[in-house]
């Protein structure tokens, strides 16, 4: 007969313990929604600077050196214009000189074309004189002090050689060489000073060139120089953001729903992904915990048939005595009478513990994380499934090594996990045949391992890599959903350990979950939280 | 004595055998009370009963074995097989395999006194469970 298990404490303690399961529940709930809230405050509680705001940075800064640059274009231009003007006027003013000199020179020789010399430079007055607006641009207010002695002075000359027919004055020979070598000079101090001016000039307007030009590559490369750098921030910015949340999805895949926290320090879009993903991960946790319910549920379902078969031994004992009492109250003595009412008393309680046993398993309850003995755990769990594995005629051997450290985890989860493995276990088996169930130190060091073997049909090795796959399911039609391993899997992930599987067709199938034991539960809770 | 009903009674839960060695006695039984599955079988081998009552789930050897090993060596004997209620499957197998009756857990004490009733019956001799239950009517 196998006793009902594990906890035989009587009615008080068994309603003390569901009291504080409650309360641990109700915390477990406010603890994640806690978490969720400090998360969400952490994240909008950081000034904003949104992609679209450095985006528009960006553009504004390329903008406004492009405006720079136009301007700085403009402006060059127009001084080449200026300077470009300038030298047509001097050039114009030149070639008037010029022919000033030739009609001089004319004049001289054959003592002809003396008007037309005074022509010119009268001309050449009037190019300076029109044009000194663009003049005092490029010379300055002063440029008539510049331009115009010279040019009176040769008119003066020139006016002094006019044939006395017209002045009525005659000119000695000497008089007339000595004003012909001035006249000559000052042509040629004339010429020599304007040619030099335009010259000068023409050095400066190709400075002016130069540096346009420079200028104009400069800051086209700094224009360039600015917008790679702006779409190298943007870039890196958004890849990286990019990368952050693939990580994310990555540990959400694997089962670890730790709200993501702050890591810049500025909000931006992003941040909108980053809260609408911490309430998805809410949302997951919460459908997690029905889907867990939900699977417990199941079990507790399978557990039902061995609970109500193993109840009616219980009833049947408190029904023949009840009516043997009632048959032969008369005949019997009071010793005899005491005899089958404390049997009646002490069945009901035998009957009393085999439900109770399966309804604190079947009590949703919330995560509480506490160091646990494992083997005492795994005892537990097998007297849970005990009727189950009586019902179903298999052996079940349990052995543990001894003085194994605690793991750190939630005995309601880990209950469900083991008790799970053990069912699958029972469903391979035939009648008759073995469970084994073992509690030993893992390969590596700091974990226990629990290994369920049975010795049933094994699993193929073609199916073996989608076990752990939701749905996934080899049983008939109706009998299983496919998620017990994989809601164990998920268990055992969250406690920071691993479920492995080896089988052998016709030789049984291990199942091996591995755990980490306790260390300091402190760091254990902190590193949780990361 | 060997008017009444030879019975044999296997059954492993001890109080089964307490309450219903008694009841079974008052309608001219003469039980023998078995919890252990091998030592009824080593009595069987050497005392033939008329009526062999035994649970269909057991420990070390299960009701089944009971039977088959019943039939085997005494083919007279009446098997009825004490049964659960998850166990309605495993009851039709053993009618099948040749057992008398089968009577589910939880039963009263004239459940089964119905049932061997109609086993001695079936045996040709009789019981006075009529007597039984006058009684129980007029008290």
């Amino acid at each position: 007969m196998v006793d009902s298990p594990g906890k035989g404490n009587g009615a008080n303690s068994s309603e003390m313990e569901q009291n504080s399961y409650e309360e641990v529940e109700a915390q477990g709930r406010l603890g994640l929604a806690r978490d969720s809230e400090q998360a969400r405050k952490a994240l909008l509680s950081r000034p904003r600077f949104s992609l679209r705001l450095q985006i528009f940075l960006g553009n504004a800064l390329a903008f406004a050196i492009a405006i720079a640059i136009a301007i700085a274009l403009v402006a060059s231009f127009h001084r080449v214009e200026g300077k470009v003007r300038f030298l047509e006027i001097v050039n114009d003013y030149v070639m008037e000189v010029e022919q000033a000199r030739r009609f001089e020179k004319n004049f001289f020789l054959y003592g002809t074309n003396l008007s037309d010399a005074q022509d010119n430079v009268f001309s050449a007055e009037t190019i300076l004189n029109r044009n000194g607006e663009e003049l005092a641009a490029i010379l300055g207010p002063g440029w008539r002090a510049q331009m115009l002695p010279n040019l009176h002075r040769y008119q003066q000359l020139l006016e002094k050689l006019t044939p006395q027919e017209q002045t009525g004055r005659a000119l000695g020979k000497n008089e007339r060489g000595l004003l012909q070598n001035q006249v000559r000079i000052q042509g040629q101090q004339m010429v020599s000073a304007a040619l030099a001016l335009l010259s000068k000039e023409k050095a400066a307007l190709a400075e002016v060139l130069d540096r346009s030009r420079q200028l104009m590559l400069y800051s086209v490369g700094l224009l360039l120089l600015c917008m790679a750098l702006s779409a190298y921030l943007l870039g890196s910015r958004m890849l990286g953001s990019i990368n952050r949340f693939g990580q994310y999805a990555h540990r959400i895949a694997s089962g670890d729903f730790t709200p993501i926290t702050p890591t810049r320090r500025y909000s931006d879009e992003f941040t909108q992904l980053a809260l609408a993903i911490n309430s998805m991960i809410q949302e997951l946790e919460n459908r997690e915990a029905v889907l867990v319910q939900s699977h417990k549920m199941r079990a507790v379902g399978t557990l039902t048939a061995g609970v109500a078969h193993e109840l009616n031994n219980p009833m049947n004992n408190i029904t023949l005595t009840a009516h043997m009492l009632q048959e032969d109250y008369a005949n019997l003595d009071d010793d005899e009478r005491m005899e089958m009412i404390g049997d009646v008393v002490g069945e009901a309680e035998r009957a009393k513990k085999i439900i109770s046993n399966l309804l604190d398993f079947a009590r949703e309850s919330g995560s509480q994380l506490e160091p646990l003995d494992l083997p005492e755990l795994l005892k537990e769990t097998i007297a849970l499934a005990g009727n189950q594995i009586k019902l179903s005629g298999i052996k079940i051997d349990f052995q543990a090594s001894g003085n194994l450290p605690r793991v750190h985890g939630d005995s309601q989860q880990l209950r469900q996990v083991f008790l799970n493995l053990i069912l699958n276990a029972i469903d391979a088996s035939s009648k008759g045949g073995h469970i084994q169930v073992l509690v030993l130190p893992a390969d590596e060091p700091n974990y226990l391992a629990v290994k369920v073997m049975d010795e049933g049909a094994g699993i193929p090795a073609h199916i073996l890599p989608s076990i752990f796959d939701p749905f996934f399911t080899t049983k008939g039609k109706g009998k299983g959903t496919g998620l017990g391993l994989s809601v164990s899997q998920g268990i055992v992930a969250k406690h920071g350990g691993r479920i492995m599987v080896s089988s052998q067709e016709k030789e049984g199938t291990t199942f091996t979950v591995v755990l980490p034991v306790t260390t300091i539960p402190a760091e254990l809770g902190h590193q949780k939280q990361v | 004595m060997s008017d009444n009903l030879q019975v044999l009674l296997l059954d492993d839960e001890p109080i089964v055998g307490r309450r219903l060695k008694p009841a079974l006695a008052k309608i001219g039984c003469e039980v023998e009370v078995f919890e252990d599955p091998e030592a009824a079988l080593a009595r069987m081998a050497q005392k033939e009963f008329d009526v062999v009552v035994t649970d269909i789930r057991m420990d070390q050897i299960d009701g089944m074995q009971v039977l088959e090993f019943v039939r085997d060596r005494w083919p007279r004997s009446k098997v009825i097989m004490i049964t659960g209620y998850a166990m309605m499957s495993l009851a039709r197998e053993a009618m099948e395999k040749g057992a008398f009756d089968f009577i589910a857990k939880p039963f009263k004490p004239d459940d089964l006194r119905r049932v061997i009733a109609k086993a001695a019956k079936a045996l040709g001799s009789s019981l006075d469970f009529e007597a039984v239950e006058m009684e129980k009517a007029n008290g």
